[in-house]
């Protein structure tokens, strides 16, 4: 990544949108990918949005399009993801994993277009399964847009910390 | 092992042509004792799967990697050959090389200074006065390398026995399905950084079943399968087949799952695509004849090479290694393998076709694992019951065609026979099959793929 300045606020699409904003945006999709509202969740992207999650021996400047990930989601495989994972046939999460998300350390800066800004935070996910109670731990680095009806992803991209997936540490729900 | 006494089963399998069943003893999964007999004897004398040459293509790369168990250095020395060294120093056992991966022409080890050049020979010792006959002493305390490396179309394999047979005589009938993945294009094949690392909680060989296993993928897949025909393509598991390669490997011969990038074009790949599948698929058959080509292209592969070699050869391709870390835990890694010369939005487009398919974050590879982690937690059932004959697990599927003859089905249990069979004579366990009735004659119906 980057350096990502610390703002309090990012000038974007013609208005401000301060830090707030975007912690309670964070905020609401933890919620709502805790309490399994996919349909909710896929509210929150604009169309044509994408979903990545790198490989843990990622290195910045990688290209998904180039090098092997764990999640490569175009919006067509976004939405195939999301109608799996409402299915009684995702059997990877039939039952549903719990999971506890929290969100921090959020800092905006300018997007590459004047249309979208992106935003980092670190997240901690813990999630249990199986017996089993997992952490992953980790980096988001999204590119939001603002739009009348507030904030969309257009990009939502989890980079995780680890080296690699502990055993039973799938990803088969949302990081 | 050793003098203490042995408490796995006999037999392990029962294979019986006259009930036509074959039983797997569920200790297999979960006996520390059958761990240790499979480090020692399998892990130890057949040839294992390193890595591929493209992972380290310039003089002075390494990666780090496990086999075994043990600790590796995978690297390319300055005059351009490739080598395995244990990742241990001579002196005191010091794990020498630290970071996963890298380019160095020395490796020194922290504890004491000693360092090694990257064809493994000493370049320094501190204080090297110290010790008696400074000259020989040095010559003996170069790096160890495994006794046996060996080369076949990139793929890098090596064995800790120095009496392993050579490389293309273990691989057999397998060799000739790595070569075809080799001719697919014209410019040759690499592997791309981002590799998948993961973990699973399950026997190493319950992946290998799983790989050689279609009777699992409609029910398991069947988000995936729904998604595969909403983007148009039709799914279907007619006229697909095994084969058992001998020495333990096995191939799944796929055409209803799927297009191939680059080859089979469907319509979730776009129009673009079209247009250049026709052209590479007509480079192909100039390249290898109509006949080849076809076997290279037309159909998808997954093949087994025992005992820790899966080759993902389907919409696109994916080279996975497994790495038994108990009898209940494995590690996966998997590379991504790709054309040298691709077009960039070919390129992009297989990266997202495989992904959303191989991989412990894609929409099938999380159900695969789902899948035998369930069955090493739900074998504990019959676990040292009093009723022991229910400890077993039925891979009888498709034996009565192969009692009659018949090329046994994608779909049925015959690769995973094949796989068993194997694995006991490569564990040395001499007693641990019995055969009940009259085998087939073959096994082993050859492909005329050439």
């Amino acid at each position: 990544m980057t350096a990502i300045v610390n703002r309090g606020a990012v000038r974007c699409a013609g208005r401000t949108v301060t830090r707030q904003e975007v912690e309670d945006f964070l905020y609401a999709e933890a919620d709502i990918l805790d309490h399994w509202d996919y349909d909710g969740w896929l509210a929150l992207f604009e169309p044509g949005a994408r979903y990545e999650i790198p490989t843990t021996d990622h290195r910045p400047g990688w290209s998904p399009h180039e090098t092997g990930s764990f999640v490569d989601d175009d919006w067509d495989l976004l939405n195939a993801r999301v109608k799996r994972l409402k299915s009684r046939k995702a059997h990877a999460e039939n039952p549903h994993s719990r999971t506890h998300r929290l969100v921090s350390n959020v800092r905006l800066s300018e997007g590459d277009t004047e249309d979208a800004f992106r935003v980092a935070a670190s997240f901690v996910v813990h999630r249990a399964r199986d017996g089993h109670f997992d952490a992953y731990v980790g980096w988001y680095d999204h590119l939001l847009v603002p739009t009348d009806d507030g904030l969309r992803f257009r990009l939502r991209r989890s980079l995780l910390c680890h080296e690699s997936l502990a055993a039973g540490a799938r990803l088969s729900f949302i990081l | 092992m050793g003098s203490n006494p042995r408490t796995v089963p006999a037999p392990m399998i029962v294979e019986d042509w006259d009930q036509l069943t074959f039983r797997v003893n569920r200790e297999a999964y979960r006996s520390a004792e059958i761990f240790a007999r499979e480090r020692g004897w399998v892990w130890m004398h057949t040839w294992l799967y390193l890595g591929h040459e493209t992972e380290i293509p310039n003089p002075n790369d390494f990666k780090v990697r496990t086999l075994g168990g043990r600790p590796l250095i995978f690297c390319r020395d300055t005059a351009g050959e490739v080598h395995a060294f244990l990742n241990s120093c001579p002196h005191r056992g010091t794990v020498l090389c630290r970071e996963n991966e890298g380019s160095t022409r020395l490796f020194q080890c922290f504890y004491h200074a000693w360092t090694f050049r990257n064809n493994g020979e000493v370049a320094a010792i501190p204080d090297a006065g110290a010790y008696e006959s400074s000259d020989e002493f040095r010559a003996s305390m170069g790096l160890r390398g495994v006794p046996r490396l060996e080369t076949h179309e990139g793929f890098v394999f090596v064995s800790f026995d120095p009496d392993a047979p050579p490389l293309l005589d273990y691989l057999g009938d397998a060799a000739d399905y790595m070569t075809m993945i080799q001719q697919q294009h014209a410019g040759g094949m690499t592997t791309l950084p981002g590799t998948q690392l993961y973990s699973v909680r399950g026997n190493w060989k319950l992946a290998v079943e799983n790989a050689m296993d279609g009777y699992h993928f409609a029910p398991t897949h069947n988000t995936f399968v729904g998604y595969l025909r909403e983007s148009g393509y039709a799914v279907t598991d007619d006229n697909q087949y095994a084969y058992n390669l001998g020495n333990g490997h096995g191939l799944l011969v796929l055409t209803g799952h799927g297009g191939r990038i680059s080859m089979i074009w469907e319509p979730r790949f776009g129009e673009d695509e079209r247009v250049r599948t026709e052209a590479h698929r007509a480079e192909m058959t100039q390249r290898l004849g109509e006949k080849r080509a076809h076997y290279v292209a037309d159909e998808s592969h997954i093949l087994f090479v025992f005992p820790n070699l899966l080759l993902f050869d389907i919409e696109g391709l994916s080279i996975r290694q497994l790495e038994p870390v108990a009898p209940d835990q494995t590690d996966v890694r998997a590379w991504q393998l790709v054309p040298r010369d691709e077009d960039p939005d070919t390129r992009a487009l297989r990266m997202k076709t495989v992904v959303s398919f191989v991989g412990p974050g894609g929409l099938a590879t999380p159900d695969d694992i789902e899948a035998y982690e369930a069955v090493q937690r739900g074998i504990q059932a019959t676990a040292g019951t009093a009723a022991p004959e229910l400890d077993y697990s039925d891979m009888s599927r498709g034996m009565a065609d192969e009692a009659k003859g018949v090329q046994g089905r994608s779909i049925d249990e015959g690769a995973m026979r094949g796989f068993w069979r194997h694995w006991i004579e490569a564990t040395g366990l001499d007693d641990g099959i019995e055969v009940n009735g009259e085998r087939p004659a073959s096994f082993l119906a050859g492909r005329d793929v050439r």
